[in-house]
């Protein structure tokens, strides 16, 4: 640790714990997260970093969503994400949650992962090397520290957008939502 | 000066707790011959989570865990270390027989508010292991109660100071052996990591925790860690006669226990059960009657 970061751990300690506590939540989305187990363990040492997988969405703050996005997994995602208390950070993690990928014209899967759940960023490529994971990490610390990553904070303003949007997916969607959603129509009115 | 030691001893456990736990991290990654995360990685992780929304999920929930908390504080005040020894009187070894129970008591009760069915794995797991410490666990310390006649920790570490360790005297030896096996369970590090076990019960009783429940989780783990080896430092390695020495025989009992974490897999609930109430409780019994003998 060098001088410079003492004196933001003293003016910010929060924002610095979020940076170099990133727990990261293990649900294997699709393929991508073959490329997880080698960052993880002794090749790559991703906790070098602070970032180590967690059981649990509770104890998480970054979601990885690696790889394609099934409909059916859209919906596991959804409720995995919601379940991650408040600063949270999401990256998508390969071409499929970008575009479509390979799945372009695939009836199941979802071209774009940003219209249901927000993403603070990508990793572009098909598969992404490990140390395009790290590159991401480090590209997260660069946004945490000037506010940037603020996913959370547009899903909260935007909720009644989101919730369009998955409920024109699905129809009639399971669980009640997750912030009041006649409020936020009402402002925009 | 008292108050002084009340208010110092937490702080002091509350600090060894934390950096075990950066240690543990630490020496299993350079054991895994990866560099590992700095050792202050609990310390950054507990302040992460303290800033985190945290979602209760009533008032047990919320309480279960300050009452885990508690009892692991109180627990630390009874126990000697050094010189430092802020409440232990005549009858120490009687409050940490009965606390040391609450502490996983607590945690259950927390973790059962939330209603997971991986929680009530965990929770269930974790009483019985409970159970499987705490019968070899009584007979060691009655053992050591009966062979140097006293209730007090204070007076036990005085004497063996005069004379030698319990763990090399001859009616202890076998006491001091039995506690080293079951020490893993009382830690609840691997080969007992049953309660916790993160690939197979997501983390057990911690699988609703988030935010500063989890924080407070963690914190009482490394006080857990505290009371374990501070006990059997106490008990078998005669304490000592100031902190530092004290804490640096706790730090090598701590790394011995790290490396065989690292080298045993983890054991199934049966296993355990009858690993702990068969060889630890029969060397603890054999131990017992070693002393009861002697003692004639």
């Amino acid at each position: 640790m060098d001088r410079n970061q003492i004196i933001k751990w003293l003016k910010a300690p929060a924002k610095m714990g979020h940076k170099y506590s990133l727990h990261a939540i293990y649900f294997c989305t699709g393929c991508g997260i073959i490329e997880v187990p080698p960052v993880i363990t002794a090749r790559w040492d991703a906790e070098r970093f602070g970032v180590i997988p967690v059981a649990t969405p509770r104890q998480a703050n970054l979601f990885l969503i690696t790889g394609y996005v099934s409909v059916k997994t859209l919906k596991a995602i959804i409720r995995t994400y919601e379940q991650m208390p408040s600063p949270k950070f999401t990256v998508g993690f390969g071409s499929c949650p970008i575009n479509g990928g390979m799945y372009w014209d695939s009836y199941n899967t979802i071209k774009r992962l940003d219209k249901y759940i927000p993403i603070d960023g990508w990793i572009a490529g098909c598969m992404p090397r490990p140390e395009a994971i790290f590159v991401a990490v480090t590209h997260l610390w660069t946004l945490i520290d000037k506010d940037m990553a603020d996913g959370y904070k547009r899903y909260r303003s935007n909720y009644h957008l989101y919730r369009a949007n998955q409920e024109q997916l699905f129809g009639e969607l399971e669980w009640p939502p997750l912030f009041p959603l006649e409020d936020q129509v009402e402002q925009i009115a | 000066m008292r108050i002084v030691e009340v208010i110092l001893a937490p702080i002091l456990a509350l600090l060894i707790g934390m950096f075990f736990l950066g240690l543990a991290r630490k020496i299993m990654a350079r054991i895994h011959w990866r560099y590992g995360p700095p050792i202050t990685q609990p310390v950054i992780d507990v302040i992460r989570l303290f800033s985190q929304k945290s979602v209760s999920h009533g008032n047990m929930f919320t309480l279960g865990v300050l009452f885990s908390l508690a009892c692991s504080l109180v627990l630390i005040l009874f126990l000697p270390m050094g010189k430092i020894c802020p409440l232990s009187s005549s009858g120490g070894m009687l409050v940490i027989l009965y606390v040391m129970l609450l502490a996983p008591f607590g945690i259950a009760l927390s973790g059962g508010e939330a209603a997971n069915p991986n929680a009530s794995i965990g929770i269930s797991r974790k009483l019985t292991l409970a159970l499987g410490y705490e019968v070899p666990l009584l007979v060691i310390l009655l053992a050591v109660m009966t062979h140097y006649k006293t209730l007090s920790i204070v007076n036990i570490v005085s004497m063996q100071q005069n004379t030698s360790w319990a763990l090399t005297s001859l009616p202890l030896f076998l006491s001091g052996i039995a506690y080293i096996l079951i020490l893993p369970a009382i830690l609840g590090i691997r080969p007992f990591e049953i309660t916790q076990a993160a690939q197979e019960i997501s983390s057990g009783p911690m699988v609703e925790y988030g935010g500063s429940f989890l924080a407070l989780a963690t914190i009482q783990h490394g006080l857990n860690l505290f009371i374990g080896i501070a006990l059997f430092v106490n008990l078998f390695l005669g304490g000592a006669g100031n902190p530092p020495i004290f804490f640096l025989k706790m730090l090598v009992v701590f790394v011995l226990g790290l490396f065989i974490n690292a080298a045993l897999p983890r054991l199934r609930i049966e296993q355990a059960m009858r690993y702990l109430w068969r060889w630890p409780t029969l060397i603890a019994f054999i131990g017992m009657i070693i002393v009861l003998i002697i003692r004639r």
